[in-house]
C-alpha cells in the first residue's frame, strides 16, 4: 500500500512536472508565432500606409497613449549627459504631442538582450532593431512602407529592408575615420588634411617629430578598436559602393597590394608602418580606452582610428571640445575620396503595440525633428535633415559620402559564411586579427605582406570552400 | 507492511516483499535528479560529442565530415600553441601549492596577527574574476604600479620589461595573476586540513626534541597528503582550462591565448561550433589523461603511507579476528 503511494506520488511529481514544462513551452511557442503572423498580415495592410501618412505636428495631436520605447544609449538616460537627454528629447517631444508619454528603458548589454526581449515577446512599442536575420523582420516589426517610397524621405534604410517593404528607419549614419586633435595638428605643422596614405604616414612622423603628443593611439587592449580599421574595407577603399556586400564575396586576394596606394593592403599598411616607424604609443598592450578620450580631448593624442560616433564622446571627455576633429580615412581612388556611411541602429515598431498610432509618431518625429543626428555627430537622416557640422567639411573638400550596397538577394548570408569558413571576421567587432599586425610591427616578428599573404590564403580557401558547395547543391 | 505481510503471505508479490519496497523507494527517490542530471549534463554533453563530427554553424546545414574537426585540432598551429601555454600555468600551479603549504603550516602554528593574514591571503579569491583582470591591467601598465614600487626599489625604468607586451614575459605576468587569486583558496582548504590533525602528536614530537622542518615532514604532510592531492588535481586540470585572466587581461592577443581563449574564439566569433565541440572533448580527454597520470603518480609517491595504513588495517582486522575467536570460544564453553 504505501509502496503504491508512494509509487503514484513520484509519478504524479514526475509528470507534473514534465507536464508543466510542456505546458508552459508549447503554449509560449505557439502564442508568439500566432501573434508574429497575424501581426504582419494587420501590418502590412494597415500599417505601411500609416506610417508614411503621418505629418508630425499636425496628425493627431491630441493623441492619447503610452509608448514604450527600448534603447542601447543608456548614457542618455542620465541627467549629467553631456549633450541632449532622453529626458530634454521627450520634453521637446511632448510640446508637439504633450498626451503621449513616452517610457524609455535602456539595456546596457542591449546587442544581447534585446534579443532575449524580442523573442519573449511584450517587448514594448518601438526598439532599436537587434541583429535579426531580414527574412524575419516581417514576423517581428510593423511594414513602414514600400522601399521605393521610403527612399524618397529616408536616407540609409536597406539594411531594414526585406521584399522591398522597410521595417526598420536609422535613428542616425555615422562613417568610418580618424577622430584627430586639431591643435596638435596645427603644432605638427600639417595645414591640409591628409587625402592619400603617405601623406598620412608623413604627418603622424611629424606629429612625432614637433610635438609630445602620440601621433596615433592605437587603443589595442581595448579589442573592438582595432576592429575598425576592416570598416573602412569597401566604397573608401575602392569607390566601388558594390564592392564590399557583392563583388567581394566572388574575388580571391582581397588582401593584396592594388600599388595604387589603394584597397584593404594601404589600410592595414598604415596601421603597420604607423607602429613599426613608432608613431603610436609605447606600450600598446595595456592602453586604456576610458582615459584615450580625455588625451584625445587635451591634445595628448594626435588622432584615433574609430568614427564620426566618437567625436561627441571625445568633445564631452574634456575641457577642449573644439580641438576635437574628425577625418575620413585618408585614401584617394581615381581622384575622389570616397567616405561610406552605416546606418545606426534602426527604430523597429511592434506590429502588435496597442499604441501603434502613437509609435509611430514618436519614430517619425525622431527621426524628422529631433535633430538627433546633428546632436550626436551622425548624418542626416531624411532627405532635407540636418548632419552634424564636420561633414560640411568633409564634402566641401570634395569627399564623396555613400553607403555600401546591400548584398544581392540570396547572398545575404554569404558574407559571414565566408568569415566564419575564413576565420577572418571582416567587419565583427573581434579585432583579434587586426591586432596581429599591431605585435608583428611593434616587434618585427613577420612582415605585413606575410601576414596579408596568409589571410588571403584563407579567404581564397573559404571562397573556394562555399563556392563549391552552392555549386553542388 | 506488517498487515500486508500478514493477510498474504503464501502470495506475496515481489513489490509488496521488503526488497521490492525498498527498490521502489529507491527509485521513486532518485528518478527525479537523475532525470535533472541527465537533461542538464550529459544529454547536452552527448550533443556536444555529436556536434564535434559536424561541420556547422549555430543556424544553417549541418554537414556530416567524420573525423575532420580532430584533426584539424592537430593541424592548426594556433591550437596547439595554445595547448603550450598550459605549461605556464602548470608551473604556476606547482609554485601556488608550495606557497599555499607554506603559508598554511606557518599560520596553523602560533603567529602574531595570524588570523589577520589568514585573511589577507585569502581575499583575493573572493575578488570577481573579472575585477581581478582589471586590477592587473592596470597594474602591469607602463609607469603605473609595479614600475612604480620597482623604480622606488632603484631598478632603472629601462630595465624594467613590458609586462604585457613583451612575449617572453607576458605570459608569467599572467599566470602570476591566477597565483595571486588562487593561492589564498588553497591555503585555506590546507589549513582546515591541519587543524584536523590530532594535537597530541605535535606534544609527542616536540618532546621527542622534533624541530617544526620534522613536524612538517612526519606529521602535517603525510596527515594532509589526501587535501594537498586533491588541491594539485584541480590547480593542474584548473591550468588546463585557463581562461579568465588572459581573456579580460590581454583578450587572448600577443600570443597569451590559452586552449579556452581559442576555443571562445572558434565557438562565437567565427561560429566553427562543430571545430569547438571538437576541441572541448580534446581537452577533455587531456584533463581525464593528466587525472590518471596523478593519480598514479601519488600512489607511487605516497606508497609508505599507504603501507602504514594497510598495516593498520591488518591489525584492526586481526583485532577483529581474535574478538570473533573468543566470542566462539565462549559460546562453545557454554
Amino acid at each position: 500500500m504505501e509502496a503504491k503511494k508512494i509509487v503514484t506520488v513520484g509519478l504524479a511529481a514526475v509528470m507534473a512536472m514534465s507536464l508543466a514544462a510542456c505546458g508552459s513551452g508549447s503554449s509560449s511557442s505557439k502564442g508568439s508565432v500566432v501573434s508574429g503572423s497575424s501581426s504582419t498580415a494587420s501590418g502590412s495592410s494597415s500599417g505601411s500606409s500609416d506610417f508614411l501618412s503621418i505629418e508630425v505636428g499636425k496628425t493627431d495631436t491630441d493623441l492619447k497613449g503610452t509608448v514604450k520605447f527600448l534603447t542601447n544609449r543608456t548614457d542618455m538616460l542620465k541627467d549629467d549627459y553631456n549633450g541632449t537627454s532622453w529626458k530634454q528629447y521627450i520634453a521637446e517631444f511632448n510640446k508637439l504631442y504633450p498626451n503621449i508619454k513616452i517610457d524609455v528603458e535602456g539595456l546596457t548589454d542591449y546587442a544581447n538582450d534585446s534579443l532575449t526581449r524580442l523573442q519573449g515577446g511584450d517587448w514594448g512599442d518601438v526598439m532599436m532593431i537587434p541583429a535579426v536575420v531580414s527574412a524575419d523582420l516581417p514576423t517581428y516589426f510593423e511594414d513602414l512602407g514600400s522601399s521605393d517610397e521610403i527612399s524618397k524621405l529616408y536616407n540609409y534604410t536597406s539594411g531594414k529592408t526585406y521584399n522591398g517593404e522597410v521595417y526598420g528607419i536609422p535613428i542616425t549614419a555615422t562613417t568610418p575615420g580618424f577622430v584627430y586633435n586639431k591643435k596638435v595638428f596645427e603644432q605638427a605643422g600639417i595645414t591640409s588634411l591628409p587625402t592619400n596614405v603617405d601623406d598620412f604616414l608623413k604627418d603622424l612622423q611629424a606629429i612625432k617629430d614637433k610635438t609630445d603628443a602620440i601621433p596615433l593611439y592605437t587603443n589595442y587592449a581595448a579589442g573592438w578598436t582595432n576592429a575598425k580599421w576592416d570598416d573602412v574595407i569597401g566604397i573608401t577603399t575602392t569607390g566601388d559602393a558594390d564592392y564590399l556586400n557583392q563583388k567581394m564575396l566572388h574575388s580571391k586576394d582581397i588582401f593584396s597590394d592594388p600599388g595604387d596606394g589603394t584597397g584593404a593592403y594601404n589600410v592595414y599598411k598604415v596601421l603597420y608602418d604607423a607602429v613599426k616607424n613608432g608613431c603610436t604609443e609605447d606600450d600598446f598592450s595595456t592602453t586604456d580606452w576610458e582615459s584615450s578620450k580625455t588625451k584625445l580631448n587635451n591634445g595628448e593624442i594626435g588622432c584615433m582610428m574609430l568614427g564620426s560616433w566618437a567625436v561627441t564622446q571625445m568633445q564631452g571627455a574634456g575641457d577642449h571640445p573644439d580641438d576635437v576633429g574628425f577625418m575620413a580615412f585618408p585614401m584617394t581612388v581615381n581622384g575622389k575620396q570616397y567616405v561610406n556611411a552605416n546606418a545606426d541602429y534602426s527604430f523597429g515598431i511592434n506590429p502588435d503595440s496597442k499604441n501603434l498610432e502613437a509609435a509611430n509618431i514618436w519614430v517619425k518625429w525622431m527621426t524628422e525633428q529631433s535633430n538627433y543626428s546633428a546632436n550626436e555627430g551622425g548624418l542626416a537622416i531624411t532627405k532635407d535633415g540636418k548632419s552634424a557640422d564636420f561633414y560640411k567639411d568633409m564634402e566641401d573638400a570634395g569627399c564623396v559620402i555613400e553607403e555600401n550596397a546591400p548584398a544581392k538577394s540570396g547572398e545575404e548570408d554569404l558574407l559571414s559564411d565566408l568569415n566564419s569558413e575564413s576565420e577572418l571576421n571582416i567587419g565583427s567587432d573581434d579585432g583579434s586579427r587586426n591586432a596581429k599586425i599591431i605585435e608583428a610591427a611593434s616587434d618585427g616578428s613577420e612582415s605585413l605582406d606575410d601576414i596579408l599573404k596568409d589571410w588571403n590564403d584563407k579567404w581564397n580557401s573559404a571562397v573556394d570552400d562555399l563556392s563549391s558547395v552552392s555549386t553542388a547543391s | 507492511m506488517s498487515s500486508a505481510a500478514a493477510t498474504a503471505p503464501a502470495k506475496k508479490s515481489f513489490w509488496k516483499s521488503r526488497r521490492g519496497q525498498q527498490i521502489t523507494v529507491i527509485i521513486a527517490f532518485t528518478i527525479i535528479p537523475v532525470f535533472l542530471l541527465m537533461l542538464f549534463t550529459y544529454y547536452p554533453f552527448a550533443e556536444m560529442v555529436k556536434f564535434s563530427f559536424y561541420k556547422m554553424r549555430y543556424v544553417g546545414k549541418r554537414v556530416f565530415v567524420g573525423w575532420d574537426n580532430y584533426k584539424e585540432i592537430f593541424r592548426r598551429d594556433d591550437i596547439s600553441g595554445s595547448l603550450v601555454l598550459c605549461l605556464y600555468y602548470m608551473v604556476g600551479a606547482i609554485v601556488q601549492i608550495f606557497l599555499a603549504l607554506y603559508f598554511a603550516t606557518i599560520l596553523s602554528m602560533k603567529v602574531k596577527c595570524g588570523k589577520l593574514f589568514k585573511g589577507l591571503i585569502f581575499f583575493p579569491y573572493l575578488i570577481n574574476g573579472i575585477a581581478i583582470g582589471f586590477i592587473f591591467k592596470f597594474f602591469y601598465t607602463r609607469g603605473f604600479v609595479l614600475d612604480t614600487v620597482l623604480h622606488a626599489f632603484g631598478i632603472p625604468m629601462s630595465a624594467l620589461p613590458y609586462w604585457l607586451k613583451d612575449k617572453a614575459v607576458n605570459n608569467w605576468s599572467l599566470v602570476y595573476s591566477s597565483v595571486w587569486r588562487y593561492m589564498g583558496q588553497n591555503m585555506v582548504l590546507f589549513i582546515g586540513a591541519i587543524m584536523s590533525v590530532d594535537s597530541s602528536l605535535y606534544e609527542a614530537a616536540a618532546l621527542d626534541g622534533a624541530n617544526n622542518w620534522q613536524k612538517f615532514k612526519y606529521i602535517i604532510l603525510p596527515s594532509i597528503k589526501t587535501i594537498v592531492t586533491l588541491n594539485i588535481i584541480l590547480s593542474i586540470t584548473g591550468s588546463l582550462s585557463a581562461f579568465e585572466a588572459p581573456y579580460v587581461i590581454t583578450g587572448g592577443n600577443n600570443g597569451t591565448g590559452t586552449f579556452f581563449v581559442v576555443m571562445d574564439k572558434v565557438a562565437h566569433t567565427s561560429q566553427k561550433v562543430g571545430l569547438a565541440s571538437a576541441m572541448a572533448v580534446f581537452l577533455l580527454c587531456i584533463i581525464f589523461i593528466a587525472t590518471i597520470i596523478q593519480k598514479l603518480l601519488f600512489k607511487y609517491i605516497f606508497r609508505n603511507a599507504n603501507a602504514d595504513d594497510e598495516s593498520l588495517d591488518a591489525k584492526k582486522a586481526k583485532q577483529k579476528a581474535r574478538k570473533a575467536a573468543a566470542k566462539a570460544a565462549a559460546k562453545g564453553g557454554m
